[in-house]
């Protein structure tokens, strides 16, 4: 009996696939693809930034008090005011500069620096990019809330 | 010839030539089977294509069965579910349509299988005719699973999972499927003289 309904089912229309079919699903892919990898960059640039943002400012806060409070500003005062003194005690100057320095601050705030110009460049480099798929975004959100 | 999840192997490995193949293997049974649903070729054209991207999406995410047909019946969801939002979104069809068939008649549901058709039915001229004639009158529940079953040769239990139904809903839709078609095809004749 299956036999039989197998092949009155080969009688069965069978629309052809249309021909640009296949180059526009490999076509809609590439796009999808690309859009993919753009809200990729786009979240990276936002993270980025936001880091960026906060960062930056609080290290190099957190950099200046630490100078001002390790006695670096006394030591180079000293050096520049009797610099026979500096060169005659040098090595020790030189230590006692380098044992005051607030290196983990230094680091911290050379880091968020270099993700600021780091973001400053991503933006530069692809901003029709981003600020369309930005708005992009933006406005499917709000066509949501309609 | 590669297999399907081997084909997913490698494109998600990174050759590109995989998916394409993929693609050109699935193309003409999934155009053909959207078109079931949405009966207009270029709105199956757009379904296609939004299948296929979906598939494709969610490549890493599919999950390899122990089964050969896996990823037949994955995409065939896919599409299968497409094809339904987009009729819901056009509210072309009932929802009843998708339900269970709970509540319909129990004697059908105990009806054993229907004879072998009639030679003269399979001879007929215009059998072709008739058949997408009868297909068309049939519900779309029924007239998937007849499709599936018979065109794309899937066994109940793959229709059950791409339908989203149990198997003996399946069984009994396959049984009365064929009643009501065979009642359609010996009918025809009056309608559809050769």
């Amino acid at each position: 009996m299956r036999k039989d309904y197998e092949k009155l089912f080969t009688h069965l229309e069978q629309i052809d696939v249309p021909n640009s079919l296949f180059d526009c699903i490999i076509k809609a892919i590439k796009q999808e693809q690309e859009l993919q990898h753009t809200k990729k960059l786009l979240f990276a640039f936002l993270f980025l930034l936001a880091f960026s943002l906060l960062a930056t400012p609080l290290s190099g806060i957190m950099v200046v008090s630490q100078i001002k409070n390790s006695g670096i500003l006394y030591f180079l005062f000293a050096a520049f005011r009797d610099f026979g003194a500096f060169l005659a005690f040098g090595q020790d100057f030189i230590l006692a500069i380098l044992e005051a320095l607030p290196l983990g601050e230094i680091i911290f705030f050379s880091f968020s620096l270099g993700i600021c110009f780091f973001t400053a460049h991503l933006f530069l480099h692809k901003k029709r990019l981003l600020l369309q798929c930005l708005f992009h975004n933006v406005k499917l959100h709000n066509l949501k809330f309609i | 010839m590669y297999s399907d999840e081997q084909l997913v192997v490698d494109y998600l490995k990174g050759d590109e030539k995989s998916l394409e193949i993929l693609i050109h293997r699935y193309l003409k049974p999934i155009y053909n089977f959207v078109y079931r649903y949405v009966g207009d070729k270029e709105q199956a054209d757009d379904i296609t294509q939004i299948v296929f991207v979906k598939a494709w999406k969610n490549l890493k995410k599919f999950h390899f069965r122990s089964n050969g047909s896996a990823f037949k019946i994955w995409i065939f969801q896919i599409a299968k579910n497409t094809a339904l939002d987009f009729l819901r979104k056009k509210k072309t069809i009932p929802f009843s349509e998708f339900e269970n068939t709970q509540g319909e008649n129990i004697i059908m549901e105990t009806l054993r299988d229907p004879l072998p058709l009639a030679p003269e039915i399979l001879e007929k001229a215009d059998i072709a005719k008739s058949l997408n004639g009868a297909m068309e009158k049939l519900s779309l529940t029924y007239r998937m699973v007849l499709f599936l079953h018979y065109n794309d040769h899937f066994t109940f239990r793959e229709i059950a999972e791409i339908l989203g139904e149990p198997l003996n809903t399946i069984k009994s839709q396959h049984r009365r499927a064929l009643l009501m078609l065979k009642k359609l095809l010996t009918d025809a004749p009056n309608k559809c003289p050769s």
